[in-house]
């Protein structure tokens, strides 16, 4: 691993980065003091990448993001996603830009529980106001295999089905980026393969981008390229590392 | 959204059937009260003795001809009670539905966040809330309705026939009352669910992320404001309407306590933690692990503790305010007897002979005469006097006006009617006698008032015996001639108590009539309320599964877990009703203050037995309906931990 500056990026990309961060801090004030989640992190992330976001625990990668979904506003510094600056929007704005633009899969609790994998995948259209294609939902049903669940709930899916819904539903809208936090964190290896397949797929078939921060170096080495977190600052990066060369340096970075 | 809120609220059914019980349930009680109030309306369109008067008419109402039922026909005192018991339930159904609303919100919050995330709009949450309250509210607005259409022969034929309604009482059609009583409850429940809804609309996406939904202690500013602007208008409302009759204090003790409740259900998520650290200080130095875990969860989720309070706190001080408030009055009355009753002797007869001893015989005429009005007329009680005689028998000395002319076509008024009606001396009051002559009787006297001994109109006796020459005395009035011993001429006397006696006779009279009235009132509602309770708790206890798991793998026994869920519910429970018993207490003194006002050495009767069993009840109820739920969870998760060790 090279060690570089915080004053990363060194590749410029040709076309416009599909999400840039620049500058951001992140102050939480609490009872017992302030906290520095974030010390200033710029980094712009191409389109069509797939890039992993590792650090120790605490150093800052949910919150950076959640600053960079527009989940939470980062106290200082800009994030632009697709071309558009997240500060100042509103509410509603935002919601419109997440919905349109932006794809989620989480650890855990991803999915209505009231609602039928279908309908769980068709919500973000039904949100939009348009009427789901039938069609349209089994298609991107099949490409996670869960064709024959259509009609399943939540709760009678293992954990990884679960993770493929999550992504089914983030794929329909055709966001620009997907953010992935620890989408396999509860999972057993193969279906974990399953999962990190399909957002390398996302990103190789359909030219998305992927966000994705896990604490598995295996995960991480579906990534083009790794980029540390410690002390919220980016401490540097990895490219097309090994889960071994991305191992050490996690442990070279925890030392 | 309505897509969503079908969906959703099936996922939810425990959480909503809360709100569908409640909900029911008072649509019911409002929809008996009106089928049965419709059925009293049709009864007084029927045809039945009565006397056609003409009203004065004023700026606004032109005079018109009225019907004024006889009293043996009445069924106005019904008709209150019901208006009585539906503003009641009303009330507690607004309350509880808000509740239950907002306690079905604070349990969602990773879900209405994971919505949020994936794209819907705070109008589109607020919606989906709306709607799935909608779909609620329209099946239990029916259900309740149908029920009561169901229940009201029953209640009909229990009510006919009785002193308020004596009469047979037939249901009327109940299109009309059961639309009102369901555009109520769907009015209500709207109104419930949109500051749920608007709560909703303001959870984060980020909140999907957040494991623990511990909501945020704070209460917006415009709660406080709203929370102290009632409290203000409850503390003036006691402090400037002073009743001085029973009638007066019914409607009163019901609706301070109400503006109360509101009040402090505003402000229950600032005071909620503060009672609930103090309540568990006994409870943290008795117990290991329960009591301390008790507090923490009473504490750190104050708007959840606040729901769960909410019905208990609103229950317990509208029904212990209106017992304390009309055992004051009972008080009152006791003492407003005893000071205007001067003659140490009663005799309870139409008439008596002649004994040596007796010095003077005040023997009252009883009679009614219907009073016209501007805009409507009334039958009202009087009684024909011998001015002479009762200024002796009873406290009669004139506030202003002169008792002694009360010969020919007048009236002496007492001071409450005069206050009502702005009477003063010199008026005169038109009326009709039931021998359907019309005169008008010009007010000489304003006299004190002397409620259970003098009705508020006195009339001359020769008055009375001329427009109803079959009237009777009921009870006579006896003043010993000087010299002699009450004592000893009570014993030489027929039917004759000693005043005292008599006295004692009519506070009970006044407080058994009450009783009936606290029974009618609070009955429908002490039943709402216990339902309520239950719901929330209910509600409340089967929301923790998940808890409970994580508790029993901690190590918790099952035995630990139901103690801390006992001390908990106690807790709140407590919390609840002391600030019941706040309410309860002010607004007992001010009543009694006001009441008592003039009057000296008013007897103190607090009806302990009944306070206490409220509480009691409201404990009871709070802690077996936490209780239940959490052994049956605690059984079921027990038989999961073994299959899935089998596994």
């Amino acid at each position: 691993m090279t060690a570089t500056a915080p004053s990363y990026p060194s590749v410029v990309p040709e076309s416009a980065p599909a999400l840039v961060l620049d500058g951001i801090t992140k102050t939480y004030r609490s009872k017992a003091g302030a906290v520095d989640a974030l010390r200033g992190v710029t980094y712009h992330f191409p389109r069509g990448s797939f890039t992993a976001v590792m650090g120790p625990s605490g150093s800052g990668k949910s919150t950076l993001l959640q600053c960079a979904a527009g989940l939470d506003q980062p106290t200082t510094g800009v994030v632009v996603l697709g071309g558009v600056t997240l500060r100042g929007l509103s509410e509603v704005a935002l919601t419109k830009l997440r919905r349109e633009e932006m794809g989620f899969v989480f650890q855990a609790y991803n999915l209505l529980p009231s609602l039928t994998v279908y309908d769980n995948v068709a919500l973000p259209l039904r949100l939009t106001g348009k009427r789901p294609q039938r069609a349209e939902v089994h298609a991107v049903l099949e490409q996670v295999g869960l064709g024959d669940k259509v009609k399943r709930r939540p709760a009678e899916l293992s954990g990884g089905q679960q993770q493929r819904v999550a992504i089914a539903r983030a794929l329909i809208t055709r966001p620009s980026v997907f953010f992935a936090d620890e989408p396999t964190g509860a999972l057993d290896s193969n279906s974990s393969r399953q999962v990190l397949s399909l957002l390398r797929e996302a990103t190789d078939r359909a030219g998305q981008t992927v966000v994705m921060v896990t604490h598995d170096p295996v995960a991480a080495a579906y990534a083009e390229r790794v980029v540390f977190l410690s002390d919220g600052l980016i401490a540097g990066h990895l490219d097309r590392g090994t889960p071994g060369q991305i191992a050490a340096a996690m442990s070279d970075l925890e030392r | 959204m309505f897509f969503l809120s079908s969906q959703t609220i099936r996922r939810h059914r425990h959480l909503y059937a809360g709100s569908f019980v409640a909900l029911a349930v008072g649509v019911f009680l409002l929809g008996l009260a009106a089928t049965a109030t419709a059925a009293t309306i049709a009864h007084g369109t029927a045809n039945l003795v009565s006397i056609t008067v003409t009203t004065l008419g004023d700026a606004d109402a032109a005079p018109r001809p009225v019907k004024v039922p006889m009293s043996g026909e009445d069924v106005s005192g019904l008709q209150v009670v019901l208006s009585l018991v539906g503003t009641i339930s009303g009330f507690i159904t607004i309350f509880v539905i808000a509740s239950t609303f907002a306690f079905a919100v604070a349990s969602r919050r990773q879900e209405l966040g994971l919505l949020r995330l994936i794209g819907a709009t705070p109008r589109q949450v607020r919606r989906m809330i709306i709607g799935e309250a909608l779909v609620v509210a329209v099946a239990a607005s029916l259900t309740g309705a149908l029920l009561a259409q169901l229940a009201t022969p029953l209640l009909l034929s229990q009510a006919s026939y009785t002193e308020l309604a004596p009469v047979k009482l037939e249901p009327a059609s109940p299109w009309v009352p059961l639309a009102i009583a369901v555009g109520i409850g769907l009015v209500v429940a709207m109104l419930g669910a949109r500051s749920a809804a608007r709560r909703a609309g303001r959870v984060g996406p980020i909140d999907a992320l957040r494991e623990a939904s511990l909501e945020s202690a704070r209460i917006g500013p415009v709660r406080v404001i709203f929370g102290l602007l009632f409290l203000a208008g409850a503390i003036a409302m006691l402090a400037l309407i002073r009743p001085s009759s029973g009638e007066g204090v019914v409607p009163l003790s019901m609706f301070t306590p109400m503006v109360l409740v509101v009040a402090l259900t505003l402000l229950a998520p600032l005071i909620v933690p503060l009672l609930g650290r103090l309540w568990a200080m006994p409870l943290v130095a008795w117990t290991h692990v329960s009591g301390r875990l008790a507090r923490s969860n009473v504490i750190a989720t104050p708007r959840r503790s606040a729901s769960l309070a909410a019905p208990i706190l609103a229950i317990s001080a509208v029904a212990g305010s209106m017992v304390l408030s009309l055992s004051f009055a009972a008080d009152s009355a006791a003492a407003t007897i005893r000071d205007t009753l001067r003659a140490p002797i009663v005799v309870t007869a139409q008439s008596m002979p002649t004994v040596s001893g007796v010095g003077a015989v005040d023997a009252g005429l009883p009679v009614q005469f219907v009073r016209a009005g501007a805009e409507d007329a009334q039958l009202e009680d009087a009684e024909g006097i011998d001015p002479a005689i009762a200024s002796q028998t009873r406290a009669l000395t004139p506030l202003s006006g002169d008792l002694s002319q009360l010969t020919g076509n007048t009236v002496a008024v007492s001071k409450q009617m005069a206050g009502f009606e702005h009477y003063q001396v010199g008026d005169e009051v038109p009326a009709t006698f039931l021998d359907h002559q019309a005169v008008k009787l010009r007010i000489v006297a304003i006299v004190p008032d002397g409620l259970g001994v003098n009705p508020d109109f006195l009339l001359p006796l020769d008055l009375v015996r001329q427009h109803n020459p079959t009237a009777k005395p009921e009870r006579l009035f006896v003043q010993p001639a000087p010299g002699v011993d009450p004592t000893e001429l009570v014993t030489r006397l027929e039917h004759a108590v000693l005043a005292t006696a008599w006295e004692a006779d009519q506070a009970d009279g006044v407080r058994q009539g009450n009783q009936l009235g606290l029974v009618l009132l609070l009955g429908p509602a002490a039943f709402y309320s216990a339902i309520a309770i239950a719901n929330t708790l209910l509600m409340g206890s089967l929301q923790r599964r998940q808890e409970f798991v994580t508790s029993r793998l901690l190590g918790a026994t099952p035995n630990q877990i139901r103690r801390m869920v006992l001390w908990e519910s106690s807790l709140v429970g407590l919390v609840a009703l002391s600030l019941g018993t706040a309410i309860t207490v002010t607004v007992g003194i001010l009543i009694r203050h006001a009441m008592t006002a003039g009057v000296a050495d008013v007897p103190v009767t607090v009806p302990w037995g009944i306070l206490l069993g409220i509480g009691g009840l409201c404990l009871t109820l709070a802690v077996g309906s936490a209780l239940a739920p959490t052994s049956y969870i605690l059984r079921v998760v027990s038989q999961e931990t073994v299959v899935h060790q089998r596994q």
